[in-house]
């Protein structure tokens, strides 16, 4: 937050001193004056100033109905001047066609100008002092000069005003839609039958993060949640339900477990038994960004790439997109603030350039809707559609002590394909037992008071997780 | 601080990118705000005295809009029409376009009326005598400190592209509404 507001601050402060762009200040310029001053000054045809053989940086600015010399000649000058003549030639013999004027503030006398003949026009500035700045001004009709095409497309960029406004709002637009558009070809491509019928078998003893990364092409809160469920289920932990807050409690160690599973419950479990809601609360906020959780993610996505279901881990192939997101979302900031220095007070070119950062951004949020699936993931991801399909059926499940097992067994499963509360529906007729590995110290909880205690508890904790991982981490 | 306090902050790279992604952030929303809508000046001179001091820090509107109109007596932001990229000046608008304006025995005359100036001491005396016509898109801008000030009376009327915007308050060292001014 300190680094936030100084940056602001210091940020608002620095253009609040008005900051345009430097051409070639006069006071700048080597020039000695004189008491009795004449200063030639050439306008070339290509838009281009010389005063008194030397070519200036500024040039003719391209107005919409005249082209238009601005210039001051004479800046705090070191000593007074008697008379100072400025002699302008222009590239064309229309003189007279020329609106000029001759400004002079803080300590100058008479002022005039005038057409000496078709080519020239004279200013002149009498009794000038050493605070006095002296500017002539030429209105050029369109085609005195001819300036370069690259000239007349700079000096136009800015001029486009609301142009520019508008195609920075169509470009996020016309990326969301292009992107779309892309997801929509890839998933064609990729085209999942919906399954007629329904498995009331797991298709693959896999675990359920796995299932997840297949289904949502990321580890998140569901995965984790998940893992954590067929962790209990499995007898590694307990999950403790008490008036006071919830806790974990280690059970039997399973020497079979997954390496993302060790580093879930390293993450839960320093070197205590019970692990409480302020200790896993302390344990993630001990670092802005948890390493385990980040390696937990790319253990599960990982696996599933092992399996077959992605040619490349899908986190590697989004990280692609994010870092090449990154680096134009840098680009376009850089071109946003470029254009607001260029051009301080016609600075609707910055929208152009905003819209690039968005659109990156629309990049980055929509990359994870593409489709990334082998043809084995496919299928596979097919038969778990189906499997989805008989988790969230209406149909009740008629009671026996078989499926009494199978609503836990299946229960991390129908987190991660979002059907959990179906899922439980289904046994809503049951004379509910509770599971072993869920302790309670509230007596006689039914199916429904189970759901309302345990999903809350594995939801925080797996979003928690979830929200600790590190960006961009390989 | 302790090691442990810079341990959590540099822990993991996202640290970076979560801090650039902020910074980033408020950094776009002050620069539009600071191009296109609201800014903050000091004033530097006294042309603007009594209303406003010398080192005064202002609080200004900006108009991105050509086409906005101004009104009589606003406080307004010019760029210098004879060094616009280096000179800006802080006047009163006392003409608007197409009028014609006179000043004559130190009073002003818009369209042959003469108007009311409350916001400048009635001992302040405006001079040169003279007369200006407005074109379509001029402003006739002065300083309220009428005896030390360059303004259009000397350099004529401004075109509205050298508005940049209006005054709205003085924040800095009093607060003051520019429109009680």
């Amino acid at each position: 937050m300190f680094f936030l507001v100084f940056f602001g601050v210091s940020f608002f402060a620095f253009n609040t001193v008005t900051s345009f762009k430097a051409d070639t200040p006069i006071s700048q310029t080597n020039i000695v004056y004189t008491p009795e001053y004449t200063s030639n000054i050439v306008i070339n045809k290509d838009g281009t100033i010389i005063i008194d053989g030397q070519k200036m940086a500024q040039k003719i600015d391209l107005l919409a109905d005249s082209d238009e010399l601005r210039l001051p000649v004479i800046d705090k000058p070191a000593t007074d001047i008697d008379l100072a003549t400025f002699i302008v030639t222009l590239p064309k013999a229309n003189a007279g066609e020329v609106t000029h004027e001759i400004l002079g503030i803080h300590g100058v006398g008479e002022i005039n100008s005038f057409v000496q003949d078709e080519n020239t026009i004279i200013y002149q500035a009498r009794n000038v002092s050493t605070y006095a700045t002296v500017s002539i001004v030429a209105k050029l009709p369109k085609g005195t000069i001819a300036p370069s095409f690259s000239y007349w497309i700079l000096s136009n960029i800015p001029n486009l005003g609301s142009i520019w406004l508008v195609l920075g709002l169509v470009l996020p637009i016309a990326t969301f839609i292009l992107m779309m558009l892309f997801i929509l070809l890839r998933l064609q491509s990729q085209k999942v039958q919906a399954p007629k019928d329904e498995t009331d078998a797991l298709p693959m003893a896999i675990p359920p993060g796995v299932v997840g990364v297949l289904f949502h092409q990321k580890v998140g809160a569901r995965e984790i949640a998940a893992t954590l469920i067929d962790l209990a289920c499995r007898g590694d932990i307990l999950i403790l339900d008490r008036s006071r807050g919830f806790g974990f409690a280690k059970n039997h160690l399973d020497k079979r477990l997954i390496g993302y599973e060790k580093i879930l419950l390293s993450k839960i479990f320093k070197h205590n038994l019970v692990s409480d809601k302020e200790e896993i609360d302390r344990r993630i906020n001990a670092h802005l960004y948890s390493k385990k959780i980040s390696v937990l993610s790319l253990g599960i996505s990982n696996l599933a790439t092992r399996l077959g279901y992605f040619k490349t881990n899908p986190q590697t192939i989004y990280l692609r997109y994010k870092v090449i997101g990154s680096i134009v979302c840098v680009l376009g900031l850089a071109g946003f603030f470029f254009s607001l220095s260029q051009y301080a007070n016609t600075s609707y070119l910055a929208f152009l350039w905003l819209g690039m950062v968005i659109s990156t951004l629309v990049v980055s949020c929509m990359v994870q809707k593409i489709p990334v699936r082998t043809s084995l993931g496919q299928d596979n991801y097919n038969n778990w559609l189906a499997f989805k399909k008989y988790l969230e059926s209406d149909k009740k499940i008629p009671y026996s002590p078989d499926n009494q097992e199978i609503f836990q067994r299946y229960l991390p499963y129908a987190i991660v394909l979002e059907c959990e509360i179906k899922w439980a529906k289904r046994f809503s007729e049951h004379n509910f037992i509770m599971p072993d590995w869920f302790v309670s110290d509230k007596e006689g909880l039914g199916l429904e008071d189970f759901c309302l205690s345990l999903f809350p508890i594995v939801s925080y904790v797996s979003r928690s997780f979830a929200a600790i991982r590190e960006p961009g981490f390989r | 601080m302790n090691n442990n306090f810079f341990t959590k902050l540099i822990y993991g790279g996202g640290v970076f990118f979560d801090t650039i992604k902020w910074v980033a952030l408020v950094c776009v929303i002050l620069a539009i705000v600071n191009t296109f809508f609201f800014s903050i000046f000091f004033v530097d001179g006294q042309s603007m005295e009594p209303n406003l001091h010398d080192k005064e820090v202002v609080f200004w509107r900006k108009s991105s809009v050509e086409a906005d109109r101004l009104s009589r007596g606003q406080i307004v932001l010019v760029k210098y029409p004879g060094d616009p990229e280096h000179k800006q000046y802080v006047k009163r608008v006392i003409g608007l376009p197409g009028e014609t304006l006179e000043i004559k025995e130190s009073k002003v005359f818009i369209n042959g009326k003469v108007t009311k100036q409350e916001y400048i001491p009635v001992y302040f005396r405006t001079e040169p005598d003279g007369i200006w016509m407005m074109k379509e898109n001029e402003y006739f801008i002065m300083g309220d400190n009428r005896e030390n000030s360059s303004d259009s009376r000397i350099f004529g009327p401004v075109e509205r592209r050298f508005v940049l915007g209006h005054a709205s308050a003085v924040i800095f060292p009093r607060f003051l509404l520019v429109r009680d001014m």
